[in-house]
């Protein structure tokens, strides 16, 4: 993959509200089909510095999922007991806890959001401001965003939306600012703060969408542990990276079968092929409790 | 409940010295002003904004590639736009585990806008070839680059496919 050094120059990425990062994903590693050719360690964003954008992944945001589970759920949840406390983040002194935890606020933001838990979103956003300070992004809402959020007041969707725009025009801020080692650990402490709220809000129930919702994370981990190698020369996001695989052990012993044709509605194409992750109570309650341990590793570290 | 989202609202706006023009790129949010189309403003259905959507500042004439995850039971609509005039964008769509090209606008019509189900959630790998012509010139642009965006929407399957989730 020889990429001329102008090109590499001209393809920057700079999406405002995503995640575009070149995968460092080792081509031969394991036995996962999702490291296929097409995932190449981009030699002139090694040596360089710079993001080419010849290959880069997307993340779906936290929200979305929460929004998805709002959707299967109800929209009459209203349990916060399992958010980290706002006042715990007078605990966080040290970089890595920061970053971590501003993606894990961040979640929780949205979380109030979605679930239009106005208190506490107001908590929230408070300690998200904060955090984003300290760990060098001033958070990224402009005049217009505040204008947007109060004129959809009352709209579960739209604000929503609003924390997504937060949550990504942060992540903008620091690849601008050349911080990917922090970009990742608030990508790995959002990511896992919206996996440890689905696992409490969604009990197992065989073939329910919320439960195969969190079966098919499988494929969003593979591409934020992806994204961690390329700074896994940093101690904190390696030590991440480690209880990150983790977790992914327990998502690769889910089986995978081929996914049957179905026929769309009204006209709409269906791209066919593909597999269902299966997973049964006994591993949905494994890898809910991984997530537990990593998250509450996440939030208890000082 | 209002009462209380409007004062986070004006708390927002007060605390916040951000210059926000400061920390975006070039593009920015080049597709969300450009690439939602005319038709979609009279749809009712109501398709979200979806985090993957992407701007980039890209030679033209280059191909770039990006990894997306899509989830079964949900529907999708993607739509493509570039700042170059007169010219299409390639655009095609490939399952991420197999290679197969799932979708290529070149038998499409050379459509701007893509819209579909998938039979399972998977990882997509989407490829947009940036054509060549004229771009607007911009501080801190070269003339030869071009912006391009990527619009993803989704939106919950109607009831039918969604209860066979």
């Amino acid at each position: 993959m020889k990429i001329k050094f102008k090109n590499a120059l001209l393809a920057l990425p700079l999406s405002a509200s995503l995640l575009m990062v070149s995968c460092g994903g080792d081509p031969h590693e394991g036995d996962d089909m999702t490291h296929t050719d097409t995932t190449k360690v981009d030699s002139a964003a090694v040596e360089t510095g710079i993001e080419t954008g010849e290959l880069s992944f997307q993340v779906p945001s936290p929200g979305e999922m929460l929004t998805f589970v709002r959707m299967v759920g109800g929209k009459g949840n209203k349990n916060t007991s399992f958010l980290n406390p706002a006042d715990n983040n007078k605990n966080y002194n040290d970089s890595k806890s920061k970053a971590l935890n501003f993606g894990i606020y961040s979640c929780d933001l949205s979380y109030c959001s979605t679930f239009e838990i106005g208190v506490e979103a107001f908590k929230y956003f408070k300690v998200v401001k904060q955090l984003g300070d300290e760990i060098g992004v001033s958070t990224s809402i402009d005049a217009s965003m505040a204008k947007r959020l109060e004129q959809n007041v009352g709209n579960a969707d739209s604000l929503a939306a609003i924390s997504d725009d937060l949550y990504y025009d942060s992540f903008e801020a620091l690849q601008n600012g050349k911080q990917g080692n922090v970009l990742a650990l608030v990508i790995a402490g959002g990511y896992i703060e919206s996996l440890y709220i689905v696992t409490n809000l969604v009990k197992y129930e065989a073939n329910s969408p919320g439960i195969q919702r969190v079966a098919d994370q499988k494929y969003t981990l593979e591409n934020i542990i992806d994204f961690l190698k390329k700074y896994q020369s940093d101690a904190s996001v390696a030590s991440v990276l480690t209880e990150l695989n983790g977790l992914k052990a327990e998502f690769d012993k889910l089986k995978e079968t081929s996914a049957g044709d179905t026929k769309g509605k009204d006209g709409v194409k269906v791209l066919g092929g593909g597999t269902t992750i299966e997973i049964t109570a006994a591993q949905y309650k494994t890898i809910s409790e991984k997530i537990k341990t990593i998250r509450n590793s996440f939030t208890q570290s000082k | 409940m209002k009462k209380i989202l409007t004062i986070l609202a004006v708390t927002i706006a007060s605390v916040l010295s951000t210059d926000l023009a400061a920390q975006t790129s070039v593009c920015g949010q080049f597709h969300r002003k450009n690439c939602a189309m005319e038709s979609d403003k009279d749809d009712d259905r109501e398709f979200l904004y979806n985090a993957q959507s992407k701007s980039g500042l890209f030679a033209q004439g280059s191909t770039s590639k990006m990894r997306c995850v899509i989830y079964k039971g949900m529907d999708y609509r993607m739509t493509v736009c570039c700042e170059t005039a007169g010219s299409q964008i390639n655009f095609k769509i490939f399952d991420a585990k197999t290679n197969e090209e799932l979708y290529d606008n070149a038998k499409d019509e050379n459509s701007t806008q893509f819209e579909f189900q998938s039979a399972s959630t998977r990882q997509l790998i989407i490829e947009l070839t940036v054509p060549t012509g004229e771009a607007a010139s911009k501080k801190g642009k070269p003339t030869d680059a071009a912006c391009v965006g990527l619009l993803i929407e989704h939106k919950v399957s109607d009831k039918t496919g969604f209860s066979k989730y």
